[in-house]
C-alpha cells in the first residue's frame, strides 16, 4: 500500500516537472524586456521560445483574420475568350442563383449551360470541344487559382513581420489568412489583396557582389568607406557623402547585434550566431555568409543579422545603385562538414530593372524531362510565353548566355537558372529541380504571376493590440477571481478536504495551460471562458466525492473505508458526466469555427486534466494522511 | 461538518406535472415571442460590420449617430463600451464596399482609433448559423447514444428532453429581452448543456445504484430517493458554478451576455434535471416497461 502511494507521488511529481518545463518558455518569454527580446531575435534565439509558448489568439494579442473567396464567375469571365451577350447572361444568372440557393457555382453553371444551346467551344480556346470537357477544365483551373493565390500570399506574409502567420484553405475555394500581432492593418489588407508581381531579373556579376561584400566588411570594421574597394558602380557622389557622415562612427559588435559580449558568450553554445567572434570582428558581413553551391547562403540564424546590416543606411549606399539584394523564397538544407544539417536562405544580388515581366507567361507546368534531353527523367518546369514575351525573352537570353536569371515573385527569388542558350520562341524549360514537388511549386509561381486569381474578402476580423491586452488583463483577473471565490467556498464548506480540492484546482489550471503549450494550441478569449468554466466542472468532481464520503461516514464507516467507498461510488458519476462533456467538446472542436473551437479546446483538456487532479491527486493525499497519521476523524 | 441542507425527502415526482406545466407555459411564451420578435442575431450570423472605436475626445452616442446619418448609415446600432469607446454595428447591405473608409472619414478617425473591426459577409453568416445548429444537433445525438449505452434507452430520452428544455428556456430569455445571439452565445448554450447534463447524469447514476439496492420500491420512489440523496451535491455544485458565472457577469460586452445565458441556463439545468429528466424516465418506464415488479 505504502509503495503504491509512493508510485502515485512520483507520477504526480513527474507530471508537475513536465508541466513546469512546458510552461517555462512562456514564463521566460513574457518576462523578457522588449530590449532583451530584440537582442535574442538578432541572435536567432528567440524562435526557440516563440515556438514553445502558449500562443495567444487574435482576440488576445490583436491581429487580423481574413477569409477570402475565389470569385468564380469573375474567373470564368476572365478565362472566356469570346463573351457574347448570351454567354454573359447565362454566367450572371448562374452566379446569382448560386448565391441565392447556396449552391455550388459550377453545379448551377453546368446545369444552365446544358439547358441552353450554348457551345462552350465558341467561348473558350484550347480547352477541348465538348461542353463537359471544357467545364471540367475550368473547374480544375479554379482549383489551381486557389493554390496560386495561397502561394502568393504565403510568399508575402513575412513582410508583415508576423511570427506565425497561418494560411489555410477552407472548402474548395476559400483561403483563411491569420496574422497575429499585426500593427498596420490597412497595409496588411492591401498586401494580401494586391495582385502578384512576377518578374525575371538578371543576377549581378559575382565579382561585383564580391566587391560590395568586401566594402561592407571594411566599413563595418573600420567605420570608413574604402574607396578603392567600393565598387566602381557606386556613384562617386554617394560614397563621398557616406564618407563624411560616417567618419568617426566605428560600429561595434554590440551596436550591431545588441546586448553584451558576455551574454552572447553565455549562450553561444547553441543559440549564438553561427560564427566565430574573432572572424566576426575581422569580416563582420562575410563571416555571416556561407558558400552554398557557389551562391551566397545565409544560415537561418544569421538572417536577421544580415538583414539588419543590409538595411543600414550607410551600407545601402555601398550597394551598386542599379542593383538590389533579394532573398530566396525557401531554404536549402545542407549537411555540414561536422555532419549536422543546417538550413540556408540564399541571398541574390540582382539588377533593379527586371528583364521580363511575368505577365507575358502564358503557360507553365511541371513534368519529367523527355528522353534524349539532358535532364531526361528529371523533374523540370516547362514555360511558354505569348508572342510579345517571346520577342523580349529572345533578346534577353541571347545577350546574357551564361548568366543567371532569377524568377522573382513579389520580391522573393524562387529559382535562378543559368541561361544556356538563346530562346527564340518563348518556349523554355527550367531544370535542376530538387524533386517533382519543387517543380510543381515553381510552375504554380510562374502561373500566379501570369493569371492573378480574383479574390474577394468575405469575412474580416481585426482586433487592435490595445484591446487584446485589455482582454487578457480582464480574462486573467476574472479567472483568478472566480477561482478564489470557489476556493474560499470549498475551504469554508469542506475544511481541510476543501483545501485538498483547492490544490487540485490549482494543479488543474497549471496542467491545462501546460497541455495548451505542448499542443501549440491557441488561447482565445472564449478559451479563457472555457478555462473558467472548467473550474466549475473540476470542483464538481470533488463535491461528488466529498458528499459521498460524508454519506459513508454518516453510515458509521471508518475514515479509510469511507474514503475508499466514497471514491469508488462517486467514480461512475464523474466518469459518465465528464465523458459526455468531452464528447460535446470533441464535436465542437471538429465542427466549430473560431471562438467556439477555442472554447472547446480548453474545455476538452481542462476536463481531461481535472479527472487526474480531482480524482488521482486528491486520493493520493488522502492515502498519505491515512498512512502517516492513521487519522480517526476526517476534516470534511 | 457544515451542512447546507439536512437529509431531505421531497416527493419531487408528485409535483412534476405542475412543474412541467409551468415550464411549458414559459416555453410557449418564448415560442410566441420567437415567432413575432425573433432573436437578435449578431453580425456573426446576419453578416454586417462591427467597428469598435476609441475616440481621442469625448463623444456622445447622439453625436456619432448624427454624423453617421449624414453618410446614410442611419440604421447603425451604436453602443457605449468604455471611456470614449463605442461599438458601431452596421447591418448587412448598407453601403458595402468601402464602408470602413466612410465611417473613418465621417467620424474623423484613423486606424489607430479602431480597436476592433469585424466584417462578415452574408454567405458566411448563413454558414456559421448552419454550423452552430449542426454542432448542437450532433452533440445531442452523441450524448443520447452514450447515455443509452451506459444506462438505458429511456434515460437518453429524459436527458435530451431536459437539454431541449434548457435551451428553449434560455432562448426564451434571449428573445424576450432581445439579447444578442453571437458565436459566444452558442458557446454558452453548449456549456449549459454540459452542466445540465452533469446534473442529470449524477442523478441517473444514483438511480442506477439504487435500483439494485431497493428492489421492492417503485420507479417513482427510487427516483425521488435518488434526487433527494444527490440534492446536497446539486446545490453545492450549482452554487460554485453560480459564483463563477457571477464573476463573468462583471466583464462588459459579449462575455456578460455569455454570463447571462449561463445564469439562466444553469438554473434551468438544475430544475430540468429534477422535473424533466427524472419524471420522463419514470413515465416512460411505467408506460413501456415493467421494471423491478
Amino acid at each position: 500500500m505504502f509503495k503504491k502511494n509512493v508510485v502515485r507521488f512520483i507520477i504526480i511529481g513527474l507530471t508537475l516537472v513536465l508541466a513546469g518545463y512546458s510552461l517555462y518558455w512562456t514564463i521566460a518569454y513574457h518576462s523578457f524586456s522588449d530590449q532583451k527580446q530584440e537582442e535574442l531575435r538578432t541572435k536567432g534565439a528567440l524562435g526557440k521560445y516563440e515556438s514553445r509558448i502558449i500562443r495567444l489568439g487574435l482576440d488576445l494579442q490583436g491581429g487580423m483574420h481574413i477569409v477570402m473567396e475565389l470569385d468564380l464567375p469573375k474567373l470564368v469571365e476572365t478565362l472566356a475568350s469570346n463573351k457574347t451577350p448570351q454567354f454573359m447572361a447565362i454566367l450572371n444568372a448562374a452566379a446569382s442563383e448560386a448565391v441565392a440557393n447556396e449552391e455550388d457555382f459550377f453545379d448551377v453553371f453546368r446545369r444552365k449551360v446544358n439547358d441552353s444551346d450554348l457551345k462552350l467551344v465558341r467561348h473558350f480556346n484550347g480547352r477541348g470541344f465538348k461542353n463537359s470537357e471544357i467545364l471540367d477544365g475550368i473547374e480544375d483551373e479554379a482549383k489551381d487559382a486557389v493554390n496560386r493565390a495561397m502561394e502568393v500570399i504565403r510568399n508575402r506574409v513575412d513582410q508583415f513581420g508576423v511570427s506565425e502567420p497561418s494560411i489555410q484553405k477552407a472548402g474548395k475555394y476559400r483561403i483563411i489568412v491569420e496574422l497575429a500581432g499585426i500593427k498596420d492593418i490597412a497595409r496588411a489588407r492591401d498586401l494580401i489583396q494586391n495582385t502578384a508581381l512576377l518578374e525575371f531579373i538578371l543576377l549581378k556579376d559575382p565579382a561585383i557582389t564580391q566587391s560590395f561584400i568586401a566594402a561592407a566588411d571594411n566599413y563595418l570594421k573600420t567605420g570608413k568607406i574604402d574607396e578603392i574597394k567600393a565598387d566602381a558602380e557606386t556613384t562617386q557622389k554617394d560614397s563621398t557623402v557616406a564618407l563624411k557622415e560616417s567618419k568617426d562612427k566605428a560600429m561595434s559588435v554590440k551596436e550591431l547585434l545588441g546586448g553584451t559580449d558576455s551574454e552572447a558568450a553565455g549562450t553561444a553554445a547553441d543559440t549564438g550566431l553561427v560564427v566565430d567572434e574573432e572572424i566576426y570582428k575581422d569580416r563582420p558581413l562575410s563571416s555571416l555568409l556561407r558558400n552554398v553551391d557557389n551562391q551566397i547562403g545565409v544560415p537561418m540564424r544569421n538572417v536577421y543579422a544580415v538583414k539588419k546590416i543590409l538595411d543600414n543606411p550607410e551600407i545601402k549606399k555601398l550597394i551598386p545603385f542599379d542593383s538590389k539584394f533579394l532573398w530566396s523564397a525557401r531554404t536549402e538544407r545542407r549537411t555540414l562538414q561536422d555532419g549536422t544539417t543546417e538550413s540556408f536562405y540564399i541571398l541574390y544580388h540582382v539588377n533593379n530593372e527586371p528583364g521580363l515581366l511575368g505577365k507575358y507567361v502564358s503557360k507553365a507546368s511541371a513534368s519529367l524531362g523527355g528522353s534524349g534531353s539532358q535532364s531526361s527523367g528529371q523533374p523540370i518546369v516547362n514555360m511558354s510565353m505569348n508572342s510579345d514575351g517571346a520577342r523580349i525573352f529572345s533578346k534577353l537570353t541571347g545577350a546574357n548566355i551564361g548568366k543567371q536569371l532569377a524568377v522573382v515573385l513579389d520580391d522573393k527569388v524562387w529559382t535562378a537558372p543559368f541561361i544556356k542558350v538563346k530562346i527564340p520562341d518563348g518556349s523554355a524549360y527550367i531544370e535542376g529541380m530538387g524533386d517533382m514537388d519543387e517543380a510543381k511549386d515553381i510552375a504554380i509561381v510562374l502561373r500566379a504571376g501570369a493569371l492573378p486569381a480574383p479574390l474577394t474578402i468575405v469575412e474580416e476580423r481585426t482586433v487592435g493590440p490595445s484591446l487584446g491586452k485589455d482582454s487578457i488583463a480582464v480574462g486573467i483577473k476574472v479567472g483568478i477571481l472566480a477561482m478564489m471565490v470557489v476556493m474560499v467556498f470549498m475551504v469554508f464548506y469542506y475544511r481541510r478536504s476543501g483545501l485538498l480540492a483547492d490544490m487540485a484546482l490549482i494543479l488543474n489550471t497549471i496542467f491545462t495551460l501546460a497541455i495548451l503549450a505542448m499542443l501549440r494550441a491557441t488561447l482565445t478569449l472564449p478559451g479563457i471562458a472555457g478555462l473558467v468554466l472548467t473550474i466549475g466542472m473540476a470542483v464538481d468532481a470533488n463535491v461528488l466525492i466529498f458528499e459521498r464520503i460524508r454519506e459513508e461516514l454518516e453510515r458509521g464507516k471508518t475514515v479509510s473505508a469511507a474514503i475508499s467507498t466514497g471514491y469508488a461510488r462517486a467514480l461512475s458519476a464523474i466518469l459518465d458526466s465528464n465523458i459526455t462533456t468531452l464528447l460535446t467538446a470533441l464535436i465542437l472542436m471538429q465542427t466549430g469555427t473560431g471562438p467556439i473551437k477555442g472554447f472547446a479546446i480548453t474545455l476538452f483538456w481542462g476536463i481531461t486534466s481535472s479527472m487526474f487532479t480531482a480524482i488521482f491527486v486528491t486520493r493520493t493525499f488522502y492515502n498519505w494522511r491515512i498512512e502517516k497519521h492513521a487519522i480517526k476523524t476526517l476534516s470534511i | 461538518m457544515i451542512r447546507i441542507i439536512k437529509k431531505t425527502d421531497f416527493p419531487f415526482i408528485k409535483f412534476s406535472k405542475t412543474a412541467i406545466t409551468i415550464s411549458l407555459v414559459i416555453i410557449a411564451i418564448g415560442v410566441i415571442s420567437l415567432i413575432f420578435r425573433g432573436l437578435s442575431f449578431g453580425i456573426d450570423f446576419t453578416g454586417g460590420t462591427l467597428i469598435q472605436v476609441k475616440f481621442n475626445q469625448p463623444r456622445t452616442i447622439e453625436d456619432i449617430r448624427a454624423v453617421l446619418v449624414t453618410v446614410k448609415l442611419e440604421n447603425s446600432i451604436i453602443q457605449k463600451s468604455g471611456d470614449n469607446e463605442y461599438i458601431i454595428r452596421v447591418p448587412q447591405g448598407e453601403n458595402s464596399g468601402n464602408l470602413v473608409d466612410v465611417v473613418k472619414s465621417s467620424l474623423n478617425i484613423t486606424d489607430q482609433n479602431i480597436l476592433r473591426l469585424e466584417q462578415v459577409g452574408p454567405k458566411i453568416g448563413k454558414e456559421l448559423r448552419g454550423a452552430a445548429l449542426i454542432a448542437i444537433f450532433f452533440s445531442f445525438i452523441v450524448i443520447g447514444i452514450y447515455i443509452a449505452m451506459r444506462f438505458q434507452f429511456q434515460y437518453s430520452i429524459g436527458a435530451i428532453l431536459s437539454l431541449v428544455h434548457d435551451v428553449l428556456i434560455t432562448l426564451t430569455v434571449f428573445t424576450i429581452f432581445q439579447l444578442e445571439v453571437s458565436l459566444s452565445t452558442i458557446a454558452a448554450f453548449l456549456t449549459i448543456i454540459g452542466y445540465s447534463l452533469n446534473d442529470t447524469i449524477v442523478v441517473f447514476d444514483r438511480v442506477r445504484e439504487n435500483l439494485k439496492l431497493y428492489r421492492n420500491e417503485t420507479y417513482e420512489r427510487i427516483m425521488d430517493i435518488s434526487i433527494n440523496e444527490t440534492l446536497s451535491r446539486t446545490i453545492i455544485t450549482d452554487m460554485t458554478v453560480f459564483f463563477v458565472v457571477l464573476c463573468l457577469l462583471i466583464v462588459p460586452g459579449e462575455i456578460r451576455i455569455f454570463a447571462i445565458a449561463m445564469t439562466v441556463g444553469s438554473i434551468a439545468g438544475t430544475y430540468s434535471t429534477i422535473y424533466i429528466a427524472g419524471p420522463v424516465v419514470v413515465f416512460w418506464s411505467r408506460r413501456f416497461k415493467r421494471p423491478n415488479k
